[in-house]
């Protein structure tokens, strides 16, 4: 009833032409919103779905809970793991491990990335060892680092940084490569210098390649660090794992999955909002 | 000034000397893009090219951009020979050359940011500009929420915003649709009217080259074209587009004109068709 009216009055309103635009978006956002809400109580529905069969045929013993420990008893143990704080040192470990071989990663591959795409000779001197280097699996690598650089986070930081080196390197490589002929002959017609090229024109092209690695390149910092503690280590989400395969308490190792997983979703979030932030002058349909 | 052979050389816009684009192929081998080009352009006048395709029209106009460096020959501008990009040129580029990650207002101010120009200055000289074009609802768009035409208007006001002596322009209107690219022809030559620029326009229509222009240039079919003839326009300016092709000085020079092209046209046509049966 109050809807009608305020429509009619914005309709005589001289300055209908401003306003009818946002009022065309909110009512379009509208309708996505009711579809959204469907779509979620299905989600809802099929988690509950499958945990509660899960939990059912454990109960009645169709599935071991030994090798699959029902999803309450997980629960239960993350609980556990959070309330007295065991986790949140192991937790901080990790983070910190995964932060520095992020940023150190993709630092390397951004910098390696561009000059190599803009220095062709470079980049032909460079291609076969880069090759090898990511041909190599970087498991391998773990135990070298662990006598390296010792059982502390640098052996961690070290295998993390192999993994996110090499995506964000060749992503951005290929970014700045495929960047449009036309867009840099046109910005150096208008007397774009060098360094104005690289500003304006070549990094923001290369941010969509790049930033499609960052959310596998942070997934791949957070492996490298667990993968690292799991192998090694004295502290970290991936050890106090280790720890409890180490006692065949398996809901300890699936407390440690689930805690993982929701770290990793959080941080991607935070991931999805930058990136939709810096990329929003891309085209909607093209982003999601 | 000391070579007194070419006194007046100093004086072109733009003035390609027996210039030649090779370019290699990637079997190893090598092909002539143009061969043996002279083109003089004269301050403040609006010359067109026009060939068949794959005369090499758009390398013409990348050496006298300096985008492209001629095998062999020389590119002056206003007597300087033409190293790297020339400064003294704009370019107006046939496929769409917005940057997509900036506004409009931030893609007409770039090439004055670029040169130094404060943000405020070159926001204010934008607007002018964006008023100019008809957009000046649009300033804080980004690219891919403007209509072609729209796009092309802001590439307009892009390239004419840092004032340059020289517009270079490939083909730029040849995505829009016929009414949108009447419009566009209309206000290019009213803003040209009121500067002292000189154009470069090439296309492959004939229609729009003779009604914008002081003279047309005819390339041969390629590859290795050359210029095969040129013609002066002197149908009387202020020129009303939508009616000039019912002029009958321009069906004159249509006709005449058109009879030498068509004869490049048809050889480009044959040796397509060459090519194909050899394949």
């Amino acid at each position: 009833m109050t809807v009608a009216p305020a429509s009619k009055k914005t309709q005589r309103f001289p300055l209908r032409k401003e306003q009818s635009p946002a009022a065309v978006q909110r009512s379009k956002r509208k309708r996505p919103e009711t579809s959204n809400f469907a779509i979620r109580m299905g989600q809802l529905g099929l988690a509950v779905a499958v945990l509660g069969a899960w939990e059912l045929l454990g109960r009645v013993g169709i599935i071991d809970p030994f090798f699959f420990p029902l999803p309450s008893d997980i629960l239960m143990t993350v609980w556990v793991w959070i309330s007295t704080g065991f986790v949140f040192p192991h937790l901080w470990i990790t983070l910190q491990e995964a932060v520095l071989a992020f940023m150190t990663g993709a630092a390397a591959g951004l910098v390696l990335g561009f000059l190599l795409a803009r220095v062709r000779i470079l980049e032909r001197l460079f291609d076969p060892f880069l090759q090898m280097f990511n041909a190599l699996p970087r498991v391998v690598l773990a135990p070298i680092f662990l006598l390296w650089f010792g059982l502390g986070i640098w052996s961690k930081v070290a295998f993390g940084f192999t993994l996110v080196f090499f995506i964000v390197f060749f992503n951005t490589l290929e970014g700045v490569k495929s960047v449009d002929r036309v867009l840099v002959d046109n910005a150096k017609m208008l007397g774009a210098s060098e360094k104005q090229l690289l500003r304006h024109v070549f990094i923001p092209s290369a941010l969509t390649w790049i930033f499609s690695s960052l959310h596998i390149s942070v997934g791949f910092a957070i492996t490298g660090a667990v993968v690292g503690e799991y192998l090694g280590a004295s502290a970290g989400v991936g050890y106090a794992i280790a720890q409890a395969q180490g006692v065949f308490d398996t809901e300890g190792v699936f407390a440690g999955m689930f805690i993982l997983m929701v770290v990793v979703l959080i941080i991607d979030l935070g991931v999805n909002r930058v990136e939709r932030h810096l990329l929003r002058w891309r085209p909607p349909q093209q982003s999601s | 000034m000391t070579q007194p052979s070419q006194p007046e050389s100093s004086n072109y816009a733009v003035e390609l000397n027996a210039c030649t684009k090779e370019f290699a192929t990637p079997g190893g081998g090598s092909y002539f893009a143009v061969r043996d080009i002279d083109l003089k352009v004269e301050p403040g006048r609006f010359v067109s090219i026009v060939g068949p395709t794959g005369s090499g029209k758009s390398t013409i106009l990348n050496m006298a951009a300096g985008l492209l460096n001629p095998s062999s020959g020389t590119v002056h501008s206003f007597g300087e020979p033409v190293h790297g990009v020339n400064r003294r040129a704009s370019y107006m580029f046939q496929q769409d050359a917005l940057l997509p990650w900036k506004s409009v207002i931030d893609n007409v101010s770039l090439g004055l940011t670029m040169a130094g120009v404060s943000k405020a200055d070159a926001y204010d000289e934008s607007r002018r500009w964006l008023e100019k074009v008809g957009l000046k609802n649009f300033a804080d768009r980004y690219p891919h929420q403007l209509s072609g035409g729209m796009r092309k208007r802001t590439a307009v006001a892009q390239a004419w915003i840092v004032n340059p002596d020289i517009l270079l322009m490939d083909e730029p209107f040849s995505a829009l649709d016929v009414q949108t690219r009447q419009i566009m022809e209309n206000e290019l030559l009213q803003l040209w009217q009121e500067s002292n620029k000189a154009v470069v326009f090439i296309t492959h229509d004939l229609d729009e080259a003779i009604a914008l222009s002081d003279e047309v240039v005819i390339l041969g079919a390629g590859p290795g074209s050359t210029v095969v003839g040129s013609y002066e326009i002197d149908i009387p300016r202020p020129r009303d587009l939508l009616d000039i092709r019912d002029d009958p000085k321009f069906v004159d020079l249509h006709r005449e004109i058109w009879g030498r092209l068509k004869v490049e046209v048809s050889k480009t046509y044959e040796s397509a068709r060459e090519e194909e049966s050899a394949a």
